[in-house]
């Protein structure tokens, strides 16, 4: 099957592996604040041209925050949530 | 009559999970902290986790003892019946036996209490009143609810905003068992009103959920968070699944040749796998496969070698799985899939050829789910189907080459409340597409003049 030209709309929605069902590519577009969820690329690269569409779409600090800085193990990003959940119980006391 | 269920009588209900760290040949390292670059210690997690389970998460030891009051609640849905298939032998035509482990049958309907249950009961002799924790679709969320109100804990559940507008019966049924169930991004935290003053129409996200949940755990007097896959103490508890499992197929007489399960996180899959591995490690001759609920196929055609971690070269070398660094998904390069949210534990295991890792796409694995279903009767969750598809691609091969093959895999859980999935795949919405050959043999001689690592794969 040939490959759209451009993102599908909303009636195409696709299994997201993080959440357990179906969404659209204007979700996956902007899930982490703003910004495409890190999987975007890997979700939808076989539907249209979503590298191309993207890098056309963010500015460069956009794409490599996005897509190019290792992602975190679990216990490093959990640590650090406790570091800034520590902060707001301090400001909140 | 063949015996269709094999029942393991609950006086056989294993009484220790079994700890691959015990036995994995590459030991795992320790994250470092990012604030220190020191190896995490147990205080470091405490603000979030009791200490008994945080014990686990660095244990070495390779029988960790269940406690007598989680082997009551256990008996709630465990033993689970492992199942012969052959309904769906028939209608292949294989040679193959195949065997699916039910895990469907908790009350929640997946393997995820096995790990909640003994989350909420180490929380509960540590004093916790509550516990927070995020969820997608909600069969996290669903199995912690039921768990805590099985140990009368309090239970909150940031549940992503798009998900809980879409999965309501999820989040009913987390409500059914006392939780309080809320759209994240909230106003309960200081994480989530961020997020709500710059976007008051936000949809929420996993990363903003964990926030929240972590946040409430930290902040709240007597609340802890937990967590339902990647970590290993879940991989851990998960692991009653195929000790269980080990000791049905000697009832049945028969030793698997292949051994299947979804990997996402990794939790459905090492709970199944795990005690198989241990044997493989011990010279048994076992394929043991981790199917990939992704469209990427990096970690399952790309050779693990030395590339760089970007497409303008300015990183050094680095070992990974990669189809070269000019190849896009990019994601791939920036970190490895073995950090792309799965079980690193798993990760490393594929990378000691302990575990094969195979992708499949997403048509295979809804018909795989309609055949199952229209043969053996379930419904399974999408996830499940994955494993599904696999299984049905061994019988066939076993079929091809006239071998009388035992294949078993772990059937996760009924897909009852996902048939929006099943609609769409049933009304034609879904749609695949193969990344050509040529595609990815131009991607792997960018690597070619690179040096190669020690556990190089090409």
């Amino acid at each position: 099957m040939d490959k759209r030209p451009t993102p599908p709309n909303d009636d195409m929605r696709i299994r997201c592996p993080r959440l357990g069902h179906q969404v659209p590519f204007s979700y996956c577009r902007i899930e982490n604040r703003g910004l495409p969820c890190f999987k975007t690329l890997d979700c939808w690269h076989s539907h249209f041209p979503v590298a191309d569409f993207l890098k056309n779409a963010l500015s460069p600090e956009e794409w490599e925050k996005t897509f190019e800085r290792p992602v975190k193990p679990k216990t490093v990003s959990l640590l650090e949530l406790i570091e800034k959940a520590k902060q707001v119980g301090k400001e909140g006391s | 009559m063949e015996v269709k269920k094999i029942f393991l009588p609950e006086s056989e209900l294993p009484r220790q999970w079994y700890n691959i760290q015990a036995d994995m040949p590459t030991p795992m390292e320790p994250p470092l902290h990012p604030a220190t670059g020191e190896p995490v210690g147990p205080d470091d997690l405490a603000p979030i986790f009791p200490m008994p389970l945080i014990e686990q998460e660095v244990s070495q030891e390779r029988w960790i003892d269940i406690p007598e009051e989680i082997l009551e609640k256990y008996l709630l849905w465990r033993p689970t019946p492992l199942y012969r298939a052959y309904q769906l032998e028939k209608y292949l035509e294989t040679p193959a036996r195949i065997y699916f482990k039910n895990e469907g049958v908790s009350p929640a309907g997946s393997h995820k209490p096995n790990t909640a249950i003994a989350q909420a009961y180490y929380n509960k002799i540590s004093g916790t009143k509550r516990i927070a924790t995020e969820t997608g679709a909600g069969q996290w969320g669903s199995a912690l609810a039921m768990c805590c109100a099985l140990f009368g804990l309090e239970c909150n559940v940031w549940m992503v905003k798009i998900s809980f507008n879409q999965k309501p019966y999820r989040r009913i049924m987390m409500e059914t068992w006392g939780a309080k169930c809320v759209a994240s991004p909230s106003t309960l935290t200081q994480a989530g009103r961020q997020i709500l003053e710059q976007d008051p129409d936000s949809p929420g996200s996993l990363g903003i959920a964990i926030s929240e949940a972590v946040e409430a755990a930290v902040t709240g007097e007597g609340s802890k968070y937990a967590l339902g896959s990647v970590l290993n103490h879940v991989m851990l508890h998960q692991t009653i699944n195929g000790l269980e499992t080990q000791k049905q197929m000697a009832i049945a007489g028969d030793y698997p040749d292949v051994v299947i399960g979804c990997a996402g996180g990794g939790s459905n899959f090492a709970g199944n796998c795990l005690p198989f591995v241990r044997d493989k490690i011990h010279g048994k001759e076992i394929d043991i496969i981790a199917v990939e609920p992704t469209s990427c196929p990096t970690m399952t055609q790309g050779p693990f070698a030395y590339d760089f971690g970007d497409t303008v070269q300015m990183t050094p070398l680095l070992p990974m799985h990669t189809l070269g660094h000019g190849f896009v998904p990019e994601p791939i390069h920036a970190g490895g899939l073995r950090y792309h949210g799965m079980a690193p534990i798993i990760s490393q295991l594929i990378l000691d050829d302990l575990i094969r890792a195979v992708a499949i796409p997403q048509l295979e694995t809804f018909q795989a789910g309609i055949t199952f279903a229209r043969t053996e009767g379930f419904i399974s969750a999408p996830e499940t189907d994955h494993a599904v598809a696999i299984a049905i691609r061994e019988a066939l091969k076993a079929k091809e080459e006239g071998k009388e093959k035992v294949i078993l895999f772990n059937w996760s859980g009924h897909g009852l409340v996902d048939m929006a999935a099943y609609e769409a795949y049933l009304s034609g919405k879904l749609e695949d597409h193969a990344l050509a050959e040529e595609q990815i043999k131009r991607a792997l001689k960018e690597i070619e003049p690179l040096p190669k690592p020690r556990q190089f794969t090409g």
